[in-house]
């Protein structure tokens, strides 16, 4: 266990190729005089014993910087501290941290009994205490009966098992995991994300865990931290970056079914009270929001209006209803996904199949006409460049 | 499968027989001359098998072993070959893991020049080579595993660059955090993985090293060091006499090793030659 620190962390990879020049962009990364910038200026103070995900589509720089705590990646600027240690020029092997990688990376020469006393051996740990932490790694993992096992006798599942149960006997002061079920079919990762959850409360050690899967992020980290084109969006509690996103991206990238986006306008009376006019209809913000709007003293102007799937309602004909037509339907059970054309872009509407009284919703046919509001109170207003006006 | 389908099988079994045949003929003549009389051989009875009267036994086995010094020939011959596929296996993938892992141009050159030193023929080098042996005091048996290196690297590194290339580099990083040095991962990592292309690169070298003739000729001193490919032609003796008999039973002697060791080895060539071409 140990806190870790990231101070203007930044990762340039030197432009081999000679193709990119200074001020030109990559896949939206900047590329410098140096080259293409991989993480900016990346700042972070992890707490001991805290659960981190680093969160973000592919190329992101989320796995760089894993990898820079790792030391398998040197480090352009800034400084890591593991503990009070800065640690920018120590060999993987002297940082006292474990990775469990995405391919699982076992030794296939050696059994798992051996994968997992290979570490040990390396730090000349005695004998007995090896056999010890093994078998107690094995029994928290559910793997004893495979000890003897070569990696390649065993499942996806059980190989990931392996690759944990190697990274925890070290008892590593941090323990980084590299998208580590990524390569797991749905019914195993769900399984398997509960088991990360059981063993963060079994071991004492700090957790730095990279993913692209908002899930797993939203169900696994004390915090999460965003990243997009190597630069950190908004780091914050799972509830937090959900109810309060600092700006579009996120906000679009946390919440499965993604927010429903739309071109809105916001409108600022005398009195200072706000109100969005969207195609024809008035909503109006919730005092806290107005309180926000307020504070940063936002202008009336064209903005983004974010609202969730899961806060639309379909009431019916009404006062200030939106239409639009259903273009998909979606059965998932519990409730239908709606892929709804309304107001110029394609909408997210997640309808119930029963209501609280054991009701059946009207049928949603393709191209069937359909009405939905939303409140004050859950919608987000970004401005054109993406911040959110409130925040 | 289609009666076509067998009868083309069955023609193809049927040529390739024959090849097979073609080439196993020179080895079973040297087989049964070998065991026959020298006048049975020199005669036009070579192409014969050995009748009551021209049968010799073992005694040319005996002889060739018991004249001209076959045994040391045997020793020099092992030690080259053997000191020389190892100094091949430890340093070529070693570098070759070096390359593969390290992307520079540099790298990347060395890659080409290794490739290239597989097409350039020894005939074009071997004058050179062999004044340069002499003035670096390479021309003993002892210190001849540095020229095998050289000339063996080519293959080996490209073969070990194969498969290198086909083996995710996590588990070399793993391995560094799990606490080795780049010396520990390579030995107790690497070479555990790349067992299998050793094996097939140890016998395709050892196999060369066995049976060259031209460069230890070069190199060596002839009167005080013979490999056995060398020894073969002091049968030869004055006047254009030959010794028949004990060469056949010398060249026997010869290839016998070699065969042994590639009939042993000859699945992991196979496993060894095509790994890295095909995602596993």
């Amino acid at each position: 266990m140990a806190f870790v620190s990231l101070k203007h962390v930044e990762k340039v990879y030197p432009s081999t190729d000679g193709k990119h020049r200074h001020g030109e962009k990559k896949s939206n990364l900047k590329v410098t005089k140096e080259g293409v910038l991989a993480v900016e200026d990346f700042n972070l103070e992890i707490k001991d014993r805290e659960f981190i995900v680093l969160v973000g589509p592919s190329g992101c720089g989320k796995s760089t910087t894993l990898r820079m705590v790792a030391g398998l990646e040197e480090i352009t600027r800034g400084e890591i501290y593991i503990d009070d240690r800065l640690v920018n020029d120590v060999p993987p092997k002297d940082r006292d941290i474990a990775m469990v990688f995405q391919s699982y990376a076992l030794y296939p020469h050696m059994t798992v009994r051996g994968n997992m006393e290979f570490p040990l051996k390396l730090h000349k740990v005695p004998k007995d205490e090896i056999k010890k932490r093994v078998e107690q790694a094995a029994s928290i993992l559910g793997i004893t009966e495979y000890l003897d096992r070569k990696p390649k006798a065993l499942s996806g599942g059980q190989r990931q098992r392996v690759a944990i149960g190697r990274a925890i006997v070290r008892e590593p002061k941090v323990l980084l995991m590299d998208e580590p079920l990524s390569n797991l079919d749905a019914k195993l990762r769900n399984q398997m994300r509960a088991e990360i959850i059981k063993l963060r409360q079994r071991i004492d050690t700090t957790f730095i865990y990279v993913t692209h899967d908002q899930t797993e992020a939203m169900t696994l980290g004390d915090r999460i931290v965003i990243m997009k084109d190597g630069v950190i969006q908004q780091i914050g509690t799972p509830q937090e970056v959900f109810d309060h996103p600092k700006n579009q991206f996120v906000a679009g990238f946390i919440g499965v079914p993604q927010m429903n986006f739309y071109d809105a306008r916001l409108l600022r009376a005398a009195d200072g009270s706000y109100k969005v006019e969207l195609q024809g209809t008035y909503i109006v913000p919730s005092e806290e929001k107005q309180e926000a709007l307020r504070k940063n003293d936002a202008e009336a102007q064209d903005i983004v209006l974010g609202v969730r799937p899961e806060h639309i309602a379909l009431l019916g004909d009404g006062k200030d209803m939106l239409h639009g037509t259903v273009e998909v339907a979606e059965m998932m059970g519990s409730a239908v996904h709606l892929h709804v054309n309304a107001c110029g872009r394609e909408s997210i509407i997640i309808a119930q199949t029963m209501s609280f009284e054991g009701k059946l919703p009207g049928s949603f046919a393709i191209g069937s006409p359909i009405s939905f509001t939303f409140g004050g109170n859950v919608i987000h207003m970004f401005s054109k460049d993406g911040n959110n006006l409130e925040a | 499968m289609t009666r076509e389908s067998q009868s083309y099988n069955r023609l193809w079994s049927i040529v390739m027989t024959i090849i097979s045949v073609l080439y196993m003929y020179p080895i079973f003549m040297v087989l049964i001359n070998s065991l026959k009389q020298e006048s049975a051989i020199s005669t036009g009875t070579a192409f014969e098998l050995p009748t009551e009267e021209t049968f010799a036994g073992l005694a040319n086995y005996e002889n060739a072993i018991s004249t001209q010094g076959f045994l040391s020939s045997l020793f020099f011959t092992t030690f080259i070959t053997v000191t020389s596929v190892i100094a091949i296996l430890l340093f070529c993938s070693m570098f070759a893991w070096y390359i593969t892992r390290v992307n520079t141009k540099v790298t990347r050159a060395l890659y080409l020049l290794c490739a290239f030193s597989m097409v350039v023929p020894f005939q074009m080098v071997m004058f050179t080579l062999s004044s340069m042996a002499d003035s670096l005091n390479l021309n003993t048996p002892w210190v001849l595993w540095i020229i095998y290196l050289g000339f063996g690297a080519g293959l080996a590194v490209f073969m070990f660059c194969g498969f290198m290339r086909s083996v995710p580099i996590d588990i070399e990083e793993a391995s560094m955090i799990d606490g080795c040095n780049p010396l520990q991962t390579y030995f107790h990592i690497v070479v555990p993985l790349l067992r299998p292309t050793m094996v097939s690169v140890a016998i395709l070298e050892a196999m060369w090293i066995w049976n060259d003739y031209l460069l230890p000729t070069l190199i060596l001193d002839i009167n005080k060091y013979r490999t056995i490919s060398m020894l073969i032609q002091f049968f030869r003796g004055s006047y254009g006499r030959v010794e028949m008999g004990p060469m056949m039973a010398c060249i026997m002697l010869a290839i016998l090793p070699i065969i042994i060791i590639y009939l042993i080895g000859q699945k992991y060539i196979i496993k060894g030659v095509v790994a890295g071409a095909v995602k596993g």
